[in-house]
């Protein structure tokens, strides 16, 4: 490291400490090397990279967010047991570093005409980390395991598009009613309630994860510890230090064990994360959750290389409880706050990470689909305001006689308050509505905005479990369980149906699109912005890419070398000290209510200029979304696809690219898009045709 | 009347006296916990009807509120806080078992360096009573009472573990370095109140009139410090430690969050957060019965220090 | 030469509203083995002179003037010669014994410490030594007893460890500052007799500091009568009790009560308050409340001396009413 430097802060600053040591030692294990560049990545010609750019010690520590709630794949629930699981463990299905539906334990599959029988043929090398080989009785036994009252897990319901799921749930049936059969070791058979398009991609969620069954019989609930998990993914469960860190070692009986090049990866929890990004800064970290709020610029300005950001599958919106005055039956004034809503002026001041104005309800970049429009997503925000006081004087309300409500939401890490207060102050100061700000403990709201009797405007959002615009759409079928909103329209409900059943993937998508249409006309929400993620992520750091659902496989990453492994660089220690102070983390946070509530209108041109160049980055990364989100529906591919009602009988195995070398897949290697977006032509078409018809709906 | 079994029955009819404190609190907090709306189940996404169910029924939650109350009561009568709803792979016990000896560790050193450097602190302020060594101390004392914990964690990390790099930046391995940030964070606020009431009584004691008899006898003013004035200057301390642990404690919630450590501190918040019923009673009850031990040793402490209730059996 | 000289003792507190004039211009002088009473209404005085003689005065007090102990300068010494005398070979008893013993110490440690320290006594030695005088001042059961903490003892017991205290290293000078003032009358006369006694047993010079003139006559030789921070008579008992010049001690004499007056009725207090010592008058400090005050005494009244010892501070002659 920087002896000289070192010596030189720890004499002016602290020389009293200077007894416990600083030694690398004592820092956290396998601490890094603090900032370190590195080398350039060359690949050999089988994509990989060749072993003299690799670090000589690939350990990698992964800031984790929270603690995972448990490590038994059926019990687990949110995304920080999901990224450890994905390690852990293989679904039949994976996917590749951009999200791509690829082979999992599964080596390939059939589809039944119908849609609704499944069957996978599993890869007869695949092996549990003891040496047991992976079989087809051990997903059914997982399965089963999953569905079953007794396990109580609270993801079961990825499971309801199997046959007789809901009925093993409620207990009504026994488990072994649940439709999946195992036709020998290596050929498992799933029955469907009825088509799912979108089923392959559910079948790499934990809750689908096979279990080592004897293991099970063995140690009980115990059988998730450290030394008694037995897994059939990439990686072991080496250690779990509770809220300290969480320990995974190569699985060398992982059937590809020989493309995998981490060898060990140190899972952290974060509860804070600027924490986190102060021990990223001290080099002990190589991937965060997450970034503080409001260091955008400060961290684009001192970390470009570091910080990514990239859309992820998710929107941010208000909703309107439709059932309550003063919303219920008027769309126009529902419509006239939605219009009045500065969207670039919230992305840019409030959430700041390069998030993106959104008008609809389904983040763009989920597959082939693209969300209808509204016809004033392309007026300015003058027009746009113009218009919601004309609407709002229209529905009665003036300044003698405000529109009045209140706006509650959670404080969690988000943005709410922020967001809440910059919508109300918007609101304010366009139409001289008299919103009321309510803060709720994050239960206290999800109680409030599921009863539906104090609401009126509520912070709202989704993330979807699967790539598939369905499950927004879902959320505001009449009498659906998130459905706050109070929402019912019967039309919309029976294309549900139909989206739900609907197996050519073109015609869905325009069943998806008519339906959002519809959404979108009766506006029991109003649509903010589509979420990103962002993170640090060490250089040196390669195998990855930035993909909408955020699932990143340890497997398939890998360290390159610093430039001065092993010898001081002068350059690394130039660069480190131009690291500057500290952003304040509260310089940021009431530059909003101010600027809104003085008019946003004369915004000084530097600041746009600021933050147009935020995204930049993020659109390199976007731009290659499509191209490989093509591939992301592997289920027409496979199928009759359009022309199904004319296909032969029997069903084409879907035996697509899966070869390993493309399941790590080099980030250098970019070029490979046009060619698979080739595959799909007529599909490139239909979605232009959805959006042609999709301009200027509203009337 | 021997001084020891005087001492005893203090000491034990004091611990009976606990007793109910503690079982109204676990009372209390159960009821608290079950009142506040939401359930440890609700969460952003959907949660089918029948998953609910099978999840209250295998926590119980489907009995009457009462039943479950004593159901509890049995569990921890032999000391099972049960399973935790959040941490799913984890009973309480065993969460508590894992985090405890980081905060106690943390909280403990921190207590120590605050109790010691407090008082040295304190009493050189009060030998230089209104000197500027005296009023340097005490600004910087003042400094560091108004001066929050998550405004002095990440100045601290930023100098010696970003910019030196010389300490981890959080984390926790049970070396010493591990623990140097987080117990002089937690000990600074509390190092300076010390030293602040320690001047203060020490300055007291100095203008009474037993100390003037000390001078008197032609004792060197070390011999009258050490000898007089110390144990009376250092009661004020004594009694203030039992408030402290608690704000320790509270203290500690927001350390351990900074320093990412493994602790129970943040138990409480992420317990109560996601209504982990058994959780946050556990760790309740855990603080609880330390807070209330804590303060009955420093009663012990006081008493002993102090001949004057020694064997007084009012408290 | 005298065993304690003060000449010009001034002794002055800041406090924010301005000096307070504690003691003015004082002098007074006391041979080894005699014994010296200060008398004065509260507030004279007499304590803060005696405060800086065992330079024990408080933060804000100052004294100046001289105050030779065996012909050195207290006021100049250092505070390690200083300590080779406090407590060796003066001693003080302070006004209040409830709170003058140290009640986190037991009465060993804080007796046997002095003679610890000043004869380096073995802890043993020390000890004995001090049962010895606990037993000499009527502590019953001193080997008991001196294993206490002071709350265990009652306050004319405490007073009396005050003074075994103060005797221990057989002092040349012992001041009792109101040694039985808040004691009840029967302790009152215990503690007089104690020392009545130990003054005869050894040659030790006792200044004793009461308002209470009753006190005064069996134990002392001659009184200093104190009023406003200023001597205003002093001379032996007799001259003061039978023939006082002063009308402020005239004053005194008869607020005493007296054992053949049966009750307090005709206990005649001075009327009036003393002076503001903020802002002392010009002139005789007692003139607003002397019955005697003529124009005369707007000036500083002289020290006059009858040539027997006497002395008094007003325009009166010796035979003026
Ligand atoms: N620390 C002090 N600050 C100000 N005034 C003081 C202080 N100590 C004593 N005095 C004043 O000095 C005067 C003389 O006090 P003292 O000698 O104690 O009287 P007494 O004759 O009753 O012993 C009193 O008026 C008292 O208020
Ligand atoms: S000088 Fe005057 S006023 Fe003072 S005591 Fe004598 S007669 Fe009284
Ligand atoms: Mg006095």
């Amino acid at each position: 490291m920087k002896p000289t430097r070192q010596f030189f802060v720890l004499a002016v600053c602290v020389p009293l400490l200077s007894a416990c040591g600083s030694d690398d030692g004592e820092r956290l294990p396998g601490s890094l090397d603090r900032h370190a560049r590195a080398v350039e990545l060359v690949v050999a010609e089988d994509g990989r990279p060749v072993p003299w750019v690799l670090a000589v010690e690939q350990v990698l520590h992964r800031d984790n967010g929270e603690e995972p709630v448990t490590l038994d794949p059926h019990l687990a629930e949110g995304t920080p047991s999901a990224h450890i699981l994905r390690d852990l463990f293989e679904g039949l299905t994976s996917e590749s570093p951009t999200g791509r539906v690829i082979p999992g334990a599964a080596i390939r599959w059939n589809i039944s005409r119908d849609g609704k029988t499944y069957t996978f043929y599993l890869r007869r090398e695949a092996r549990w980390s003891n040496g047991d080989p992976v079989t087809a009785e051990d997903f059914v036994y997982g399965l089963r395991r999953s569905a079953s009252p007794s396990t109580a897990s609270n993801f079961a319901q990825v499971l309801l598009p199997i046959a007789n799921a809901a009925e093993v749930l409620a207990g009504k049936v026994p488990t072994d009613q649940l439709g999946v059969t195992a036709i020998n070791d290596h050929i498992l058979q799933i029955q469907l309630k009825g088509p799912t398009p979108y089923f392959l991609r559910l079948l790499n969620h934990s809750s689908t994860y096979p279990v080592h069954r004897p293991s099970l019989v063995k140690y009980g609930s115990a059988f998730s510890r450290p030394g008694n998990l037995v897994s059939n993914g990439a990686y072991i469960l080496k250690d779990w230090v509770l809220r300290s860190r969480i320990e995974l070692v190569k699985n060398e009986n992982y059937w590809d064990a020989e493309n995998v090049i981490i060898k060990q990866v140190f899972y952290y929890p974060f509860e804070d994360q600027s924490a986190a990004s102060k021990q990223f800064r001290a080099g002990e970290l190589h991937w965060t959750y997450g970034v503080p709020n409001n260091q955008f610029k400060w961290l684009q300005r001192h970390y470009p290389d570091e910080l990514v950001i990239s859309p992820w599958a998710g929107s941010y919106f208000f909703g309107y409880n439709v059932t309550r005055e003063p919303f219920i039956e008027n769309q126009d004034l529902r419509l006239a706050l939605a219009l009045a809503l500065d969207r670039d002026l919230l992305t840019e001041k409030v959430t700041q990470f390069g998030e993106q104005p959104s008008y609809a309800l389904v983040p763009p970049g989920i597959g082939e689909f693209v969300s209808p429009q509204p016809e004033w997503a392309d007026w300015t925000q003058a027009e746009r305001n113009d218009e919601a006081r004309r609407l709002y004087a229209e529905a009665g309300y003036s300044e003698d006689k405000p529109l009045r409500f209140e706006i509650r939401y959670d404080t969690g890490q988000n943005n709410n308050k922020k967001m809440a207060l910059a919508a109300a102050s918007l609101w304010k100061q366009v139409l001289g509505v008299q919103a009321t700000l309510v803060n709720e403990e994050g239960k206290v709201f999800l109680r409030n905005r599921e009863q539906m009797v104090l609401t009126q405007v509520f912070r709202s959002g989704w993330t979807s479990d699967y790539a598939d615009p369905f499950g927004f759409l879902e959320l505001f079928r009449t009498g659906h369980g998130r459905n706050y909103y109070g929402y019912s329209n019967a039309l919309y409900d029976s294309l549900l149906d139909e989206i739900a059943s609907e197996r050519i993937p073109a015609r869905r998508r325009r069943l998806m699109f008519e339906a959002e249409r519809i959404l979108l006309g009766g506006l029991p929400f109003i649509p903010v912005y589509t979420y990103v993620t962002k993170r640090l992520v060490s250089p040196r750091l390669k195998g990855w890419e930035s993909n909408i659902m955020d699932h990143h496989y340890s497997k398939n990453m890998f360290l390159l070398k610093s430039v001065h492994e092993g010898e001081a660089s002068a350059a690394a220690v130039e660069r480190d000290e131009e690291r500057p102070a500290e952003p304040e983390e509260s310089v940021t946070e009431e530059v909003l209510p101010t600027a809104t509530e003085e008019g946003q209108a004369n915004e000084a041109p530097g600041e746009h200029a600021a933050a147009t160049a935020a995204p930049a980055a993020e659109d390199g990364q976007a731009s290659e979304d499509p191209g490989e989100a093509a591939n992301s529906e592997e289920v027409p591919k496979s199928e009759p696809e359009d022309d199904g009602a004319t296909a032969p009988a029997e069903a084409v195995p879907a035996e697509v690219e899966a070869l390993p070398a493309e399941i790590v897949e080099s980030p250098q290697v970019q070029s490979e898009a046009p060619g698979e977006t080739g595959e799909v032509p007529e599909e490139n078409d239909a979605a232009g045709g959805d959006s042609g018809s999709g301009e200027g709906f509203r009337e | 009347m021997t001084q020891d079994s005087g001492m005893l029955k203090h000491t034990l009819r004091r611990l009976l006296g606990l007793l109910p404190t503690l079982l109204m609190l676990i009372t209390v907090t159960f009821f608290m916990m079950r009142m506040a709306p939401g359930g440890p189940f609700d969460s952003e996404k959907l949660l089918p009807a029948e998953i609910e169910a099978n999840l209250n029924a295998k926590y119980h939650l489907d009995e009457p509120l009462l039943r479950q109350y004593f159901r509890y009561m049995g569990q921890i009568a032999v000391l099972d806080f049960g399973p935790s709803f959040q941490y799913k792979d984890w009973s309480v016990n065993e969460l508590i078992a894992q985090s405890y000896p980081v905060s106690l560790t943390v909280g403990g050193l921190a207590m120590l360096l605050a109790f010691v450097l407090g008082t040295t602190l304190g009493i050189a302020a009060a030998l230089r009573q209104n000197t500027r060594v005296d009023y340097s101390l005490m600004g910087i004392a003042m400094l560091g009472i108004s001066v929050p914990n998550f405004v002095i964690a990440p100045i601290l990390i930023l100098l010696l573990a970003v910019y030196a790099g010389w300490l981890p930046a959080g984390g926790w391995d049970w070396g010493i370095a591990s623990m140097v940030l987080p117990v002089v964070t937690l000990a600074l606020p509390v190092t300076a109140y010390i030293a602040r009431l320690t001047r203060g009584s020490m300055i007291e004691v100095l203008h009474s009139n037993f100390i003037r008899t000390a001078r008197a006898k032609g004792l060197p003013e070390s011999v009258v410090i050490r000898r007089h004035a110390l144990k009376p200057a250092i009661l004020p301390v004594i009694s203030f430690m039992g408030p402290a642990t608690a704000g320790l404690i509270s203290g500690s919630v927001v350390i351990e969050r900074i320093f990412s450590l493994p602790g129970l501190g943040s138990y409480f918040v992420t317990g109560a957060l996601n209504r982990d019923y058994t959780l946050v009673m556990g760790v309740v009850i855990f603080y609880g019965v330390l807070i209330i031990l804590l303060n009955f040793l420093v009663d012990l402490i006081y008493a002993w220090l102090n001949p004057k209730i020694r064997y007084d059996e009012k408290y | 030469m005298a065993l304690l000289e003060l000449k010009d003792l001034n002794v002055a507190f800041e406090i924010p509203d301005g000096e307070v004039h504690a003691v003015t211009k004082l002098s007074f002088s006391i041979d080894a083995g005699d014994a010296l009473a200060i008398v004065g209404e509260s507030g004279s005085g007499k304590t803060q002179t005696m405060m800086a003689v065992m330079n024990l005065l408080a933060e804000n007090g100052s004294a100046s003037g001289k105050a030779l102990f065996k012909g050195e300068d207290l006021m100049q010494m250092n505070a390690a010669d200083l300590n080779k005398r406090r407590g060796k070979e003066i001693a003080m008893i302070f006004q209040d014994p409830m709170t003058s013993l140290n009640p986190y110490l037991r009465i060993e440690q804080q007796m046997i410490e002095v003679v610890m320290h000043h004869q380096g006594l073995t802890r043993a030695e020390a000890r004995a030594h001090a049962i010895e005088m606990l037993r000499a001042v009527r502590i019953p059961d001193p080997e008991r007893r001196i294993r206490q903490y002071p709350h265990e003892y009652s306050g004319g017991m405490r007073q009396r460890v005050m003074v075994a205290m103060g005797l221990l290293c057989e002092p040349d000078l012992l001041i009792a500052d109101e040694p039985t003032t808040a004691l009840d009358v029967t302790v009152q006369a215990q503690i007089s007799q104690l020392m009545t006694e130990l003054r005869a047993k050894s040659n030790t010079a006792i200044i004793l500091i009461t308002h209470d003139l009753g006190v005064v006559a069996g134990l002392c030789d001659r009184v200093l009568v104190m009023y406003a921070g200023e001597a205003v008579e002093c001379g032996t008992v007799e001259q003061i009790f039978y023939q006082p010049k002063h009308p402020y001690t005239k004053g005194l004499l008869k607020s005493v009560p007296r054992l053949d007056q049966p009750d307090d009725s005709g206990l005649e207090a001075i009327p009036g308050n003393p002076p503001n010592l903020l802002l002392l008058p010009e002139g005789c400090r007692f003139r607003e409340r002397c019955p005697s005050a003529h124009d005369a005494c707007r000036d500083t009244p002289p020290m006059q001396l009858d040539g027997q010892g006497h002395a008094w501070r007003c325009f009166l002659g010796p035979t003026d009413e």
